[in-house]
């Protein structure tokens, strides 16, 4: 007993001495881990951190925080978080703490007004001023970047909800860019009577299923679509019924994919010629790149033309802002590259990135494809409509994309997805206003 | 085995004199010195779990409650019972209700019949162990890895549609996950696939320490294979039982992420379990009182359903 006795009390200490070291080694590990991901939007000298919901885009803002560095001194620091759900509830959470970061990418239009209804949101009135002076930004955009008349957003960028094709596909068909509703019929038919889906179309994330509704909306009538996301028209409207009645019509057609149909898919289908028309931001064109595709070469766009040749033009516009918190780890470096980031010489760099149109008005996009469509927008004086997604409250938006949603994969008719929206529209939109008194 | 009536040691006094001898009379209790250090080192060894509990899981769930009753205006007044009243007016919410239901009969029922099944097929036999591997290695791949390959079968142009087209079979192509309650059903079987290896490990384990005797005596006294598996087997892996279905159980009310990654509760929130509810209440329709009032009534169906049915279970055995 001694001689084991002693063995055993003499190793038990050493045991629990190991477990314990191990135990503190864990928990300082861990705790070099958080304050490690804290310093992460701590002031670093020279740069900025912004705060992005997109991790392809880290290089573009590196690119773009080079010729920033020039101008401000202060380069850009990207911090992503790939997920938008999470995303945005972690910026909502930290924008209240001294951990924000300095510089966050966000939504225009509703989102925006409801993160700067919440406050800790810096106004940049007096910088969109002098870039509205210089014509760096199109004055039109400043009501979706402002909050009770105050502007919180820059411009991030501008796209364009256009629809994509595949160039030698069409060619082959003896198929053009239609110009009119009844050329766009004609190109389905086409491609449909040669085993090709003519459009995507997909509610695979959630918000995707919004774009058709969009699309058609305001193609039947731009007016109405004004009215409607103002809380002014209702769902159940002529225009927005003949819009749903084109839509199933098209899917009952087989001319659309499958709802479950991932986008992200969308650039290698059109590649390969299994679908014939992608509707989407101009955006994608950075996803045509990456699957191979020359812009002008092998892919073409263009805007969907109005149902009725009498509708006035329109196109929707999509623009990402920065917003600047108020408690930014380095608030005057997120202040000075905030108010050069729409130099020409820094769009220049961002633009040839994202193979997009900058927000800026003066800076021609690189790509030729999104050249072209920015001419046909100045050149018919396109009226640019917001996109739906940041249009009216986000309650409203998210709930009515849900059922845009049930109503694509053939869960209710579009009479009753309608009737339901319009219900929300009601209720969402007195709970804003009611916020708002 | 002794009761604790008998276990129980006579207390003793302070001046150290023998306790009465009257079993039922209870001596005046002096705490001693010694007594109240080892109820101290208890509670000092106890507080660091019953503060992390209270913080991180009792704390929230108060606040949770709380919250539920005001509404989600951007002032937040207080509602009584409005966010709760949902559950009667909202239809996406009658239908999770349905979801949640089925789910809860799905992974209780198939991986109890077919983890039995297969662990008394591969009980014992040549390729056992080989047949064993393959029913238990998607145990130990995640939910989300799960729904990506379950995505990837499943679409509109996925694999089964493909293979059952090459087959011939074009009239059985269809979007899987399009459709309820086809869509919820695919799911619940996915979810069988991965959840079925553990209820596996569970039912060998219990058909292992089943005494060979016993069968054997069984087998003298006549009993054929049936006989055997129905009154010999089957009512020795009741403890075994009680532990798959308990799991599946709480597994199937708490059902989220398979669901999240495979259609996020849509097309149109017709796959939402209740779990999904609370999340897209919360986070994507921002409407944290609904969300809470949803968590409120998930928490409470799961702690019944789990006190129930363990209780009753539990006592039968004598636990």
């Amino acid at each position: 007993m001694s001689a084991s006795g002693r063995t055993s009390s003499a190793a038990t200490p050493l045991a629990r001495r190991g477990l314990l070291a191990g135990a503190v080694a864990g928990v300082a590990a861990l705790a070099a881990g958080g304050c490690a991901r804290g310093a992460s939007t701590s002031a670093q000298p020279g740069t900025t951190s912004i705060s992005n919901d997109n991790a392809t885009w880290d290089e573009g803002y590196r690119s773009a925080g080079r010729e920033l560095e020039k101008i401000t001194g202060y380069a850009l620091r990207p911090l992503s978080n790939p997920s938008v759900t999470s995303y945005q509830q972690v910026v909502q959470m930290t924008l209240q703490t001294s951990k924000a970061s300095d510089l966050i990418k966000w939504a225009s239009g509703y989102q925006l007004k409801r993160l700067a209804r919440a406050g800790g949101l810096t106004d940049l009135t007096r910088v969109w001023q002098r870039y509205a002076d210089k014509g760096w930004v199109r004055r039109t955009s400043r009501q979706a970047l402002s909050y009770r008349g105050t502007t919180y957003g820059i411009p991030l960028y501008e796209s364009y909800y256009v629809l994509f094709y595949n160039k030698p596909v069409f060619r082959r068909l003896g198929l053009s860019a239609p110009e009119t509703w009844d050329g766009l019929l004609h190109c389905a038919e086409v491609l449909e009577r040669n085993k090709i889906t003519p459009f995507l179309a997909s509610q695979v994330g959630g918000w995707p299923a919004i774009e058709w509704f969009q699309e058609l909306v305001s193609k039947v009538d731009p007016g109405f679509y004004q009215r409607l996301v103002a809380g002014e028209a209702s769902y159940t409207d002529d225009p927005a019924r003949q819009a749903m009645d084109i839509w199933q019509d098209f899917m009952r057609k087989g001319w659309m994919t499958a709802p479950d149909f991932d986008q992200a898919r969308g650039p290698g289908a059109l590649k390969e010629g299994t679908v014939g028309m992608f509707l989407h931001g101009t955006w994608q064109a950075s996803g045509m790149a990456a699957a191979g595709m020359e812009p002008g070469t092998d892919y073409g766009a263009f805007i969907l033309p109005t149902v009725r040749p009498s509708t006035a033009k329109s196109v929707i516009a999509e623009s990402g802002v920065f917003v600047v918190p108020s408690r930014a780890s380095s608030h005057r470096a997120a202040m000075a590259n905030v108010g050069s980031w729409l130099d020409p010489s820094v769009q220049r760099v961002w633009s040839d990135f994202l193979q997009d149109s900058s927000a800026n008005p003066k800076v021609r996009s690189a790509n030729p494809v999104v050249a072209g469509l920015q001419r046909d927008i100045a050149r018919n004086r396109r009226l640019a409509l917001v996109r739906y997604w940041e249009a009216s409250p986000p309650s409203l938006i998210q709930g009515n994309t849900d059922d845009l949603g049930g109503f694509m994969a053939g869960q209710a008719s579009a009479a009753t997805t309608l009737r339901r929206m319009q219900e929300r529209a009601h209720d969402e939109w007195a709970a804003w206003k009611r916020d708002e008194a | 085995m002794s009761t604790p009536t008998t276990d129980r040691h006579a207390p003793t006094t302070v001046a150290g004199q023998p306790a009465p001898s009257h079993p039922m009379r209870r001596p005046p209790l002096v705490p001693t010195w010694s007594a109240t250090r080892e109820r101290l080192l208890a509670g000092g060894f106890m507080a660091p779990a019953v503060i992390l509990v209270a913080l991180f899981l009792l704390a929230p769930f108060v606040w949770t409650i709380y919250r539920s009753f005001f509404s989600d205006t951007r002032t937040s007044p207080f509602s009584w019972f409005d966010n709760y009243t949902l559950f009667a007016s909202d239809p996406a919410l009658s239908r999770s209700i349905q979801n949640t239901l089925m789910w809860v009969v799905g992974t209780v029922v198939l991986p109890f019949v077919l983890g039995l099944a297969i662990a008394c097929m591969t009980n014992a036999g040549r390729f056992s162990r080989l047949a064993r591997l393959c029913v238990v290695l998607p145990y130990a791949l995640s939910g989300s890895a799960v729904a990506v390959v379950w995505n990837f079968m499943l679409t509109t142009d996925g694999a089964v549609n493909q293979v059952l087209t090459g087959l011939g079979l074009d009239s059985l192509a269809q979007g899987w996950l399009l459709t309820w309650p086809g869509n919820t059903i695919v799911m619940i079987l996915a979810n069988a696939w991965q959840a079925t290896g553990v209820a596996v490990i569970l039912f060998l384990v219990g058909l292992q320490s089943i005494p060979p005797e016993t069968l054997e005596a069984g087998a003298l006294d006549g009993a054929g294979a049936w006989q055997q598996f129905r009154h010999i087997v089957l009512p020795q892996l009741r403890p075994v039982s009680i532990i798959v279905i308990g799991m599946s159980l709480v597994n199937g009310l708490k059902s989220f992420d398979l669901i999240w990654v495979l259609t996020q509760g849509g097309p149109g929130r017709a796959t939402e379990t209740l779990a999904v509810s609370m999340y897209n209440e919360t986070f994507l329709e921002l409407r944290p009182g609904a969300g809470a009032a949803i968590a409120v009534v998930l928490t409470v169906i799961v702690l019944a359903a789990s006190w129930l049915y363990l209780r009753r279970q539990l006592d039968v055995k004598g636990v």
